[in-house]
């Protein structure tokens, strides 16, 4: 076993062995990229109806089911839907501060058992108990934190409030999402993650950023297309035309 | 550390998977259907070939800067409060691992597809210190039960039907069940979602890590890759060196060629970026978080002649246009990394005298290098691999001898001339139907598998010396 100096100490003695190299540079990195985003976000804010449509037609393509809701109100009414199709009665959400949007309230009184996640750190055997019930949850709503138009993709941050497994473990999972969070490419949302990673980062955000884009699935058995091997069987994006109440816009 | 297979020379292995008829036809299924699928997204994405470039150059640029850019990734790991090991040996990362196990008192592992920890061969190693490792990208459990190797980078288990693998849960799993592949992933959810849940450690490798951020990414397909990372109380990355990235930026590029590459998606459903252990107000995430940075031969190929291919991303779409991989399969080549990449990764990781055979494995048709999304030059290497091969003497006596006698014939313009009608003499007992097809005496080892064309009735410098004189 070597240490980091042994380590890099041979890698640069490789290294010195191999002048006159082609010059090759990596990626020029933006400068600003929190400004660059916020500049980026109100370009993208003039055209977000021809992103939705692009998000929309690359997410059904990878099996993503599209809705869309004028107002954030609504959107109760889309996840009992979802629910009551598939005859699901137990859903996770994220916390409601996270999601931006009370479920447990407008549900409760519909036949469906909702547990939002906690807002704040929670003792070890609470974190078990609630483990188990994400796990026998058969449907998880999440925000996202961004959605790209490029691949039909929905990115979501994990940190307090916003667990990782609520968009895992339970077979069908629905994403709430309004414009603000829309970009364009791939490329778009280099950016992002440029922005996201820059200067100090806010104590509210987790360790893990999920791009999903579509159920899970494999093609491993006879490359016979199946879904929900080990996440969701079902993705469904939910948009809320009229934007989500106290976003925080960009 | 080798196969069991590695018993049999490359020629019988070879010689075994031409006769499997289910081989050949899964084989021919697959492979087609990967370059259809792989064609046509890049059909769609005219930017394609400019950012293929542009990764192939953000590669390039990484390994001129190596040194730098792994220091600010693990200083960036660490200041997130992860842990960085430095692995030279495909020993070292076994036991770096086995210790992070045995301190942290695991006894279940769960795994997401990763082929550093093939190659390292670190599931015997757990299983031997008393760690059960469980595989859970749905291909490589089929063969994990199974006693098995992979055979493609990233479709394991093409090689077995529907109804293997249901007898194989029968017998394994007891778990009666339909030859339907979609019954069989039912079962193998269920089985390994309760390992998800109970494992202590989930290991993974990385296909690529940010520099400027100290971020692994995982991408898989199934959600393996972010079970392993959310759930066990302690995640393990194994990685090699060439997989950090400078940025984010950089990162993007990739993203953007890789599903088109391997299965043809324009992104694989999940992209997982893990910023080290759980922080706080997170309800999930492992609370220790270690990076294992592994050598394996890969350091001294900053200077070698495999240099290049150390820009590889582990796509897989080199093996699926290449003529002799669509014929004979991963196992035949009798090592973790299969194919055209293979090759040159096992020369990489076990020295050229593993692939005295292997180097010649390849009609050096460039296809792979053609497919590559980052255009690594597979055919060059392929070739410098073979001179190396015969230049340190690992090639047989008898393919040396006869190369030299003809390389200093060729050096030797008057005797070469001599030499056509002597060979027309000799070799008219063998020539049938204008083809050699059968040698005597070591000479044979070049028939067995191809035909030699004869030397022509008259050679080009015998008809270039007739047109001279009636001119």
């Amino acid at each position: 076993m070597s240490t980091r100096a042994e380590f890099l100490g041979r890698i640069r003695a490789e290294m010195a062995k191999t002048p006159g190299l082609f010059a090759a540079t990596p990626s020029a990195r933006p400068d600003r990229p929190r400004e660059r985003l916020d500049v980026l976000r109100r370009e993208l804010s003039e055209r977000w109806a021809e992103s939705l449509a692009r998000f929309v037609r690359e997410f059904e393509r990878v099996g993503g089911v599209f809705h869309r809701v004028a107002e954030v109100a609504q959107v109760p009414d889309v996840i009992a839907s979802i629910a009551a199709e598939r005859q699901m009665r137990k859903v996770v959400s994220w916390h409601p501060a996270a999601l931006r949007l009370d479920l447990a309230g407008p549900l409760s009184g519909r036949g469906l058992q909702v547990s939002a996640m906690p807002g704040a750190e929670v003792t070890a055997a609470e974190r078990e108990r609630l483990r188990a019930v994400v796990a026998a949850a058969e449907l998880g709503v999440t925000g996202a934190d961004l959605a790209i138009a490029e691949t039909g993709t929905l990115v979501v941050v994990s940190g307090g409030g916003r667990p990782r497994s609520t968009s895992l473990l339970p077979a069908c999972h629905a994403a709430v999402f309004d414009r603000d969070v829309l970009v364009e490419s791939l490329a778009q949302s280099g950016l992002v993650l440029e922005a996201w990673h820059d200067g100090p980062e806010s104590d509210a955000r987790g360790a893990a950023i999920n791009f999903i884009t579509g159920p899970s699935r494999t093609a491993d058995i006879e490359l016979t297309l199946t879904r929900g091997v080990h996440g969701p069987k079902e993705v469904h994006a939910v948009f809320v035309e009229n934007g989500l109440a106290g976003g925080s816009r960009g | 550390m080798s196969d069991g297979d590695l018993a049999t020379p490359f020629r019988e292995r070879a010689t075994r998977a031409l006769g499997d008829r289910f081989l050949q036809e899964a084989l021919t299924i697959a492979t087609t259907k990967f370059i259809t699928l792989r064609q046509e997204a890049f059909g769609d994405y005219p930017e394609g070939e400019a950012l293929r470039d542009r990764a192939r150059a953000i590669k390039e640029a990484t390994l001129q800067h190596l040194d730098e850019h792994l220091e600010r990734l693990i200083d960036n790991v660490e200041r997130r409060g992860g842990h960085v090991h430095y692995a030279s040996t495909a020993e070292d990362a076994r036991r770096i691992v086995l210790d992070i196990a045995r301190q942290s008192g695991a006894r279940l592992a769960v795994k997401s597809k990763s082929m550093a920890t093939e190659e390292i061969h670190l599931n015997e190693a757990l299983q031997a210190a008393g760690v059960t490792p469980i595989e859970t990208d749905l291909g490589e459990y089929i063969i994990q039960l199974a006693h098995e190797r992979p055979s493609h980078i990233i479709a394991p288990a093409i090689h077995k039907t529907k109804g293997q693998v249901a007898e194989l849960f029968a017998r394994e799993l007891k778990r009666e069940t339909r030859p339907d592949p979609e019954m069989l992933t039912r079962i193998a959810r269920e089985e390994l979602r309760e390992k998800f849940l109970q494992a202590d450690l989930g290991i993974t490798g990385a296909n690529f890590a940010v520099a400027e951020t100290g971020t692994v990414v995982l991408v898989t397909n199934e959600g393996n890759g972010r079970m392993a990372t959310s759930l066990p109380r302690v995640h393990v990355a194994v990685m090699g060196v060439e997989k950090v990235v400078p940025s984010m930026t950089d990162l993007a590029v990739f993203l953007a060629i890789l599903a088109k590459s391997a299965t043809g998606q324009k992104l694989s459903v999940y992209t997982s970026l893990v910023d080290g252990p759980r922080r706080g107000g997170e309800l999930e995430g492992p609370d220790e978080f270690h990076l294992v940075l592994l050598d394996n031969g890969r350091i001294k190929q900053i200077a070698g002649t495999l240099r290049e291919a150390l820009y590889c991303l582990r796509c897989g779409a080199c093996l699926n246009v290449c003529p002799v991989y669509r014929q004979i399969g991963g196992h035949a080549y009798g090592y973790t990394y299969p194919g055209p990449i293979g090759i040159l990764l096992t020369a990489m990781l076990e020295g050229p005298a593993s692939v005295k055979d292997l180097a010649h494995a390849s009609s050096l048709c460039g296809a792979c290098a053609d497919a590559c999304p980052v255009r690594i030059d597979i055919p060059r290497m392929l070739i410098e691999l073979r001179k190396d091969v015969a230049d340190k003497r690992i090639a047989p006596w008898s393919e040396r001898l006869v190369f030299g006698a003809f390389g200093w014939l060729l050096r030797h313009p008057r005797l070469y001339r001599l030499g056509a009608p002597l060979a027309r003499l000799l070799q008219r007992p063998f020539t049938r139907g204008g083809r050699i097809q059968r040698l005597p005496l070591f000479f044979g080892s070049w028939t067995r598998t191809r035909d030699l064309p004869p030397v022509a009735a008259r050679t080009f410098q015998e008809r270039w010396a007739e047109l001279e004189r009636s001119r």
